[in-house]
């Protein structure tokens, strides 16, 4: 966190009760829908497409009374996309001016909250926070038109909160973390699933690897070679059985069933 | 405008009900990562490999405390911190629902205990971390005998100090990395 995200608690008392007060003249004084005007301080515009995926008719904000504006002096919601850039510092200031009270503002992107990619680029002051009092958070890089929409809805009070701040110390909990693949040896758990890795990508090697060293752990070397030709049978992927054979493979040559002497013998 | 409303007849309603019923998202959708304090074992790795340093771990040799912090406000959703994790302590989810009115309630952050060196008595590296290597070498080996034993409690700098003494006296042990 940056110094600028420290708050004390005096000044989080006040912020809640700014919004809180924001949102109830809003729902007393203007009776109508609410408008948005959102500024890029100089973010990547990634920002700008979500913001308007979400106003498309798939999400339609428009039902819960939230519209877009295309001038400062007509909104109520301010919507700060992009980290505080130097140029855009002004402007920003600007707009904030123009709006109207009661306006709540909204911190969108991980570049709104805290600055994001950008945050230590020799331009950037920081999220939107280092300008001026922030009401709301939407972090995604980009948020997605759903969490938009979330988040719009909870400048509004619809909707709740979900996250909340954690801490967590080490009373109480275990000291010793069991291993990602318990009782399968380390040394061939980790060639497995590197290999896995390099083929598929993380996520798809991450999964054929976890199934694979689930054959290990189950059975005896003929066990595992009679399930993994199955599997290879099977897959519709020929890229995919290509895949289990490479393993099966480095398998076979670390010496089953624990793979581990062979395995260590070679790195 | 026959036309028109025909044209509409036949769309239908394409407007989600979201936020009044839950939203579909894509598989391998790329949501909050979730932190398993449990599994986690203080080793960095996500913090070096976070582009916009959302993770962060500050180590304090003084206290012997090792703090792992997130902040969902400056991720960037690119799951290299997954990628990393040796233990599987941190996940990407299908959550984005993380809009929130504090910037605190972005931040998750776990203490970890450090493990001090027996020879100058500095906080070199968390606890779990060195129970975590300490096991993976027993299921490799077999065994961990008593001088390794003894030099995985050491800090980086006296294990090369205690290494070198050993292999001066000619006693076994003497490479770094037996
Ligand atoms: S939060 Fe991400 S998508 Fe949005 S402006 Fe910043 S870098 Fe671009
Ligand atoms: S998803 Fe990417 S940006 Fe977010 S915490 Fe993990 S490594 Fe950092
Ligand atoms: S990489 Fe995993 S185990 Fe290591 S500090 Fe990060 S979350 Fe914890």
């Amino acid at each position: 966190m940056s110094q600028t995200d420290v708050r004390t608690p005096e000044d989080l008392r006040a912020a809640e009760e700014r919004l809180a007060a924001a949102r109830e003249r809003l729902k007393k004084v203007i009776r109508r829908s609410v408008y948005v005007y959102r500024i890029d301080c100089g973010g990547c515009n990634g920002c700008e497409i979500e913001i308007y995926a979400a106003f498309s008719p798939l999400f339609d904000p428009e039902r819960l009374g939230i519209k877009i504006v295309a001038t400062p002096r007509h909104a109520d919601i301010l919507v700060y996309t992009g980290p505080m850039t130097r140029p855009m510092r002004l402007p920003a200031l600007r707009a904030y001016r123009a709006a109207p009270d009661p306006k709540i503002v909204v911190a969108y992107g991980a570049c709104g909250c805290s600055g994001g990619i950008f945050h230590d680029s020799y331009g950037v002051w920081g999220g939107t926070q280092s300008l001026f009092p922030v009401d709301v958070f939407i972090p995604g890089c980009p948020p997605t038109p759903a969490a938009t929409v979330y988040g719009m809805a909870l400048a509004l009070d619809l909707l709740h909160q979900k996250i909340r701040g954690e801490t967590h110390t080490e009373e109480g909990t275990p000291a010793q973390v069991a291993p990602r693949y318990p009782e399968v040896s380390p040394a061939l758990a980790v060639r497995i699933d590197r290999e896995a890795r390099r083929l598929c990508g993380y996520r798809e090697g991450r999964r054929i690897a976890r199934q694979y060293l689930e054959f290990v752990r189950e059975g005896d070397p003929l066990a595992v070679d009679r399930k993994v030709k199955e599997l290879v049978k099977a897959a519709r992927d020929p890229r995919l059985a290509e895949v289990y054979l490479t393993l099966h493979q480095i398998y076979m040559n670390a010496g089953a069933p624990g793979g581990a002497e062979a395995a260590e013998g070679r790195s | 405008m026959l036309k028109l409303l025909r044209k509409v007849v036949q769309t239908g309603q394409v407007t989600l009900p979201y936020p009044f019923a839950p939203v579909e998202v894509a598989p391998d959708f790329r949501g909050k990562p979730v932190y398993d304090f449990s599994r986690c074992l203080g080793c960095s790795a996500c913090a070096r490999a976070c582009p916009p340093q959302a993770i962060t771990v500050e180590w304090s040799g003084q206290q012997g405390v090792a703090t792992w912090s997130i902040n969902y406000g400056r991720c960037i959703f690119c799951g290299r911190c997954e990628e990393v994790c040796p233990t599987g302590a941190i996940r990407l989810s299908e959550e984005f629902e993380l809009a929130a009115a504090r910037a605190e309630d972005l931040v998750v952050r776990a203490e970890l205990q450090m493990t001090r060196c027996s020879g100058c008595g500095e906080a070199f590296a968390p606890g779990r971390e060195l129970e975590y290597v300490q096991a993976s070498l027993q299921a490799v080996r077999g065994t961990v005998g008593p001088v390794l034993a003894e030099r995985l409690r050491l800090c980086p700098r006296c294990r090369r100090g205690a290494a070198a003494r050993s292999r001066r006296a000619g006693l076994p042990g003497g490479g770094g990395s037996r």
